[in-house]
């Protein structure tokens, strides 16, 4: 298990102290303000990155849940259920900021034309369904191999969502929004990219300090079943 | 040399916090008949569950052939046959169909079922639907498929138990017939029964090979 | 595959024949959930078409997970779950073999349901037929084919029937969004129903595939 290799926290907390407060200094301080949207626009820089982040948790979730079943290394299911819980923390914040979002720009705080929204919320539902599947098993090769599969359909399940949604809109939403201009200025793409690298960074934080948590714990597991005389 | 026909390797099985297999290292040679004995829970269950592939080893190997019992090929698991606590049979179905089912999946075109439910007395009750069985007939009839695609691995969890005094003749005659011509692992509380086979016993206490 | 699939689901169909556990409930499920969704959307004045839409399609889905709740049913009565992993067969035959089964409940529903559901909804136009079977179909092998994973993955879980329906509604709302809009599409509001019929055949044939590659793992420990 500890052959893997332990993650580092260094790299991401320090990325992340540095990347995360220049973010906000240059939506703030930097890019001009938007001609439609003015100040509420700026939640964008917060928002999109926070989303994108989730993306990739889930993502390295399902690798490493492809990884365990064809390993069966214990470490690959609790990197996958890191993988997921952090996605599913950050996905939490997206579905926050993004009816702030809406509320600022279209006088509603959920607005059911927003395609992005729509695809996240159903992701959030489905990824919240994979903790209680996980917590309705007993800890064993059962539910790690269950958990598992369960976080590789997320693979088919998010590419179709929003094909679904593209394709449901013309007859359901007949009025779309479309959040970004025809041309963004360069300040608007750079501050988006840093802001992107910031919560990544913040990210690979978040999972290193849980996975780092959750092996200790299994550890302690593992050093009590020893002293009882039961180690397997 | 032959591999052997089953071996356990450091296996442990592990279910929620409770270890119902510590490390169990076993081998079986091919056509040997060897009788599990144990107190219940001892760990001779899992221990059957483990060899069949039914439960995937917490930590160690279960092997039947030259393969993880968990993921053995098609092939191997054609020649086993196993036999729990539960009947695994469908209960809304009759007896004969039960065995189709059986032949089907296992591919047994010339089975005479007739003849199987002959041989565990069951006849005439073939075509009743096997929710009316009782514990002993169950048992029978689970008898009569775990021999029908005449496995070259049986294992057995307590065969006789509810089955009534010609019931454990019957057991006892078709585990005598198997004696050299396949590998067979009988968990049992019976302590005559490795003196009526003569065949060797294992011990199981607290999921501890003795 | 095949035929071990298609031993599996005769058996699963010849006990619904002799038991009769599942398809008289899901009949009276679907009948009592239309009602319930046009009461429930009848003081709204939604646009008629469009919600009896919206009311067959909701109540094809929540029919589906009652079904699904007894997929397994009877190979865990009597252990015969383990017959089947014991047997040399694909283990994906077990899941399809399951999956046709259900497909097969919830085609004879809606058999009768979707008739009772034109009558009531509409005396005279109303979709057009192709299109309108044409999605049920596809989203029906759709609905059989995740909702007999999901049940499968539940398998072992303490709070098995709770957990079931968390599972697959999630998994089913891009196929219930198709569905929709392939129904909008057949009353001749927009002439594109190949678009969403398409999309069903594609979710049908990625779930498909998903379930085919984890299916060593889905069963069984």
């Amino acid at each position: 298990m500890r052959a893997l290799g332990r993650p580092s926290t260094t790299i991401p907390l320090l990325l992340s102290l540095i990347l995360i407060p220049l973010t906000l200094g240059m939506t703030f301080w930097w890019t001009p303000e938007d001609i439609d949207q003015g100040l509420s626009q700026k939640i964008f820089y917060l928002h999109v990155p926070i989303a994108l982040a989730s993306y990739a948790a889930f993502g390295y979730g399902a690798v490493c849940a492809a990884l365990y079943l064809w390993k069966r290394t214990d470490d690959w299911d609790l990197r996958s259920y890191v993988g997921v819980h952090s996605g599913t923390i950050f996905g939490t914040l997206v579905l926050l900021t993004g009816p702030i979002w809406a509320k600022a720009s279209w006088g509603v705080w959920w607005n059911w034309g927003d395609k992005q929204l729509n695809v996240f919320l159903i992701l959030f539902l489905y990824y919240c369904a994979y903790f209680m599947l996980r917590f309705s098993l007993d800890e064993g090769e059962r539910r790690r191999a269950a958990s598992a599969v369960f976080v590789l359909l997320g693979v088919g399940l998010i590419p179709l969502s929003f094909l679904a949604v593209r394709i449901a809109e013309t007859l359901i939403h007949p009025s779309v929004f479309t959040t970004t201009g025809a041309a963004m200025p360069s300040s608007f793409l750079l501050t988006f990219l840093v802001g992107l690298a910031g919560m990544l960074s913040l990210m690979a934080l978040l999972m290193a300090i849980e996975l780092r948590g959750k092996r200790a714990a299994l550890r302690v597991l593992e050093l009590q079943r020893r002293a009882r005389g039961e180690d397997a | 040399m032959d591999a052997p026909a089953v071996s356990l390797s450091a296996c442990s099985k592990r279910f929620g916090d409770r270890l119902a297999l510590r490390k169990a290292t076993l081998t079986v040679a091919p056509g040997e008949t060897i009788v599990l004995l144990g107190p219940n829970g001892a760990g001779k269950s899992t221990l059957l569950r483990l060899v069949a592939g039914l439960l995937r080893p917490t930590a160690g190997s279960a092997q039947i052939g030259n393969a993880e019992a968990c993921s053995a090929p098609r092939s191997l698991r054609a020649g086993l046959a196993y036999a729990g606590h539960r009947a695994q049979l469908y209960r809304g179905l009759t007896a004969r169909e039960n065995l189709g089912l059986h032949a089907r999946l296992h591919r047994l075109t010339d089975l005479d079922i007739d003849a199987a439910l002959d041989g565990v007395g069951l006849a005439d009750r073939a075509d009743e639907r096997i929710d009316g069985f009782s514990r002993g007939m169950l048992q029978r009839l689970a008898l009569a498929r775990a021999i029908a695609h005449a496995p070259g691995l049986l294992l057995l969890d307590e065969p006789a138990s509810g089955l009534d005094a010609a019931g454990r003749l019957l057991l006892d005659g078709v585990l005598m017939d198997g004696l050299g011509q396949r590998t067979q692992l009988i968990a049992s509380h019976d302590h005559e029964l490795p003196a009526r086979l003569g065949v060797r016993t294992v011990h199981l206490a607290g999921g501890r090979l003795a | 595959m095949i035929r071990p699939a298609l031993a599996i689901a005769r058996v699963k169909l010849v006990l619904e024949l002799r038991r009769r556990e599942v398809l008289f409930a899901m009949l009276l499920f679907i009948a009592a959930t239309i009602v319930i969704v046009h009461f429930a959307l009848s003081g709204a004045g939604a646009g008629g078409e469009r919600a009896a839409a919206g009311m067959l399609w909701a109540a094809v889905v929540f029919t589906a997970v009652l079904g699904l709740l007894r997929t397994f049913a009877a190979e865990s009565e009597d252990g015969a779950l383990d017959a089947l992993l014991l047997a040399p067969i694909d283990r994906a035959a077990i899941w399809f073999g399951a999956a046709l089964a259900q497909l097969g409940f919830l085609i004879v529903v809606e058999v009768i349901a979707v008739p009772v559901w034109w009558l009531l909804f509409f005396q005279h136009g109303g979709p057009r037929i192709l299109p309108l079977v044409g999605a049920l179909v596809l989203a029906d092998v759709g609905i059989a084919l995740v909702g007999t994973l999901a049940a499968a993955l539940a398998l072992g879980a303490r709070t098995r029937d709770v957990l079931l329906p968390v599972l697959v509604l999630p998994l089913l709302i891009p196929l219930v969004l198709a569905g929709v809009t392939a129904t909008y599409g057949a009353f001749g509001e927009e002439s594109d129903v190949l678009r969403p019929l398409g999309f069903l055949a594609l979710y049908d044939l990625v779930f498909a595939a998903l379930a085919w590659g984890t299916s060593e793992h889905l069963l069984g420990d």
